[in-house]
């Protein structure tokens, strides 16, 4: 993917970092460098923007991370049937573009794109949490709160990831992206113990609302393409977005995964239906103010968020889930943020608990 | 009627029905037909404040949605003949709104015709509620019972039994079930 920064800013002592000098290396001769005391002020808002969050993107910073690099996935609530997915916020913010990104209301006062210098530190965070549960299997992801591989091209933090989770047996990685930039994936054994997952949207929403996304297709032929090297690969259906034709394309899309992937290569699947809370949406509708697909027929649902009314989420879900059912193969799948009875009304089955679904997601 | 003419009568109702600062600019910053179609609307058929709030606001999502315009949305034949329709003025203007208000939620609205339709069918006794999640946004049917005596919470409990398959039928159609 080829992202557009207008500068890079390295805090002090973090120039001769491994991550800062590659990107240095690989940046230099296109977008000025800046050398910083503090990054804290320039991670903020800029004030004169008429984009202040879209103006963040392009602003790239080099920083240490002074707070815990690991936590729970911040979707998580009891609520709902959650995964058990654990996060690793290495980066944070994306700079692709989506119009229905939870980060636009998430990050609004820190919308800079930073990258953690000191990322390796997690690795000690980690080890204390295979110490702490050492029959346990934990599924840890770095696709929260950036692209997992956005800008691997410059960082290569992939390749750290890589070795360092190969040789810990109970922790599986998850790298989670909308671009096709694999290439530092290809030149790493993964030992089978790291999954590449892709969001997967039809062509309508991605054209309508992926901003700076590879398509769907060149995301369905990356997988194939880590599958072969020896990856685990596994697909978001998320958000879902009930427009006009919903159903019809995203059976197509289904349909276009299964003839490039075989069923019974598919780690897991999850659907979410698209969800924003009231700030969300305005920040939203204000930033892509023409986008079709933020004005379906969503209603306040009874956790604060816009939603599809109910009938029709659930029918949207209940296809993709049946159609999968019909494929061949049992792929275990999940619900993202919706309660247990919505689970239960789509798969059949009562959830399990979240630190189960983390173990069988973690394994399969 | 010319550009600026528009605006003049704009700003006009907007300062006699004290609509907020940003409605008003949304108002204005529609394209020429679309601001004049909108004004008359507003003017033939008296709009309240919140109406024309709520008129702004669903007429711009339908626009986005169906990638029209407002003018073209309002010149729809369904749209004229409610403001061509017999009644009073207050009563074509509520109608105009919930027109708008189905316009915009098509699938919500069928959902929710169907749903109270299949209700009403039940012929449940009085004294038993039936009621539907708000909007749809949740898939929780309320049944509720006000029994006066125990023959009479008896007589309602026998009731429901007797519409069980059809009461089963509501909850899973409000489960995205056909």
């Amino acid at each position: 993917m080829n992202f557009e920064i207008d500068s890079i800013f390295v805090e002090r002592g973090c120039a001769d970092t491994p991550l800062a000098t590659r990107v240095i290396r690989a940046a230099a001769t296109r977008v000025p460098i800046v050398h910083i005391d503090d990054a804290r002020e320039l991670a903020k808002p800029d004030p004169n923007a008429r984009d202040p969050f879209g103006a963040g993107k392009r602003r790239m910073i080099i920083a240490r991370r002074k707070t815990p690099f690991l936590m729970a996935c911040p979707a998580g609530s009891s609520r709902f049937a959650c995964c058990g997915y654990l996060v690793l916020t290495l980066a944070s913010n994306c700079p692709m573009d989506c119009s229905y990104c939870f980060l636009q209301e998430y990050l609004a006062d820190n919308p800079a794109f930073q990258v953690y210098a000191n990322f390796t530190d997690s690795f000690d965070e980690l080890d204390r949490l295979i110490r702490s549960a050492p029959d346990k299997h934990f599924r840890v992801g770095t696709g929260e709160l950036a692209d997992s591989l956005a800008f691997d091209s410059m960082t290569g933090m992939s390749r750290d990831l890589i070795e360092f989770f190969s040789t810990r047996e109970n922790l599986t990685l998850e790298f989670k992206t909308k671009t096709d930039e694999i290439e530092n994936l290809l030149a790493t054994d993964p030992r089978g113990r790291v999954l590449v997952s892709w969001s997967l949207s039809t062509d309508a929403v991605f054209r309508s609302s992926e901003h700076r996304t590879a398509p769907p297709s060149a995301r369905i032929k990356a997988a194939r393409v880590v599958l072969d090297a020896g990856y685990r690969v596994a697909f978001h259906f998320d958000p879902l977005i009930a427009y006009e034709n919903a159903q019809r394309d995203y059976v197509e899309l289904i349909d276009e995964l299964l003839d490039t992937i075989s069923p019974k290569n598919i780690s897991f699947i999850s659907m979410g239906g698209l969800r924003m809370t009231p700030s969300l949406r305005t920040v939203a509708r204000r930033r892509f103010a023409n986008d079709p697909m933020l004005c379906g027929e969503e209603v306040m649902a009874p956790d604060g968020r816009y939603r599809t009314f109910t009938p029709l989420r659930l029918k949207l879900f209940s296809t993709l889930a049946e159609r999968f059912r019909n494929c061949g193969a049992e792929i275990p799948a999940y619900l993202c943020m919706e309660p247990a009875a919505i689970h239960e009304r789509v798969f059949g089955t009562v959830p399990p608990r979240p630190a189960t679904i983390g173990e069988r997601l973690a394994s399969s | 009627m010319k550009s600026a003419e528009v605006e003049t009568r704009i700003r006009q109702v907007a300062g006699q029905r004290r609509l907020p600062e940003t409605h008003l600019e949304r108002w204005l910053a529609l394209d020429q037909p679309s601001r004049a179609r909108l004004l008359e609307i507003t003017e033939t058929l008296k709009l309240r404040t919140g109406q024309i709030v709520t008129a702004i606001d669903t007429l711009h999502e339908i626009a986005v949605r169906e990638q029209t315009t407002i003018a073209e949305i309002l010149d729809r034949p369904d749209i004229r003949r409610t403001l061509k329709s017999a009644g009073s003025t207050p009563a074509r203007a509520r109608a105009l709104i919930d027109q708008l208000r189905t316009m915009r939620f098509p699938l919500l609205r069928a959902m929710q015709s169907r749903l109270a339709a299949e209700i009403a069918a039940l012929k449940l006794p009085r004294g038993i509620e039936v009621v539907l999640p708000h909007e749809l946004g949740s898939d929780e049917l309320t049944v509720s019972i006000a029994a006066h005596s125990g023959a009479d919470f008896e007589r309602m409990l026998a009731a429901l039994e007797s519409k069980k398959t059809a009461l089963m039928r509501v909850i899973e159609l409000l489960g995205g079930k056909q």
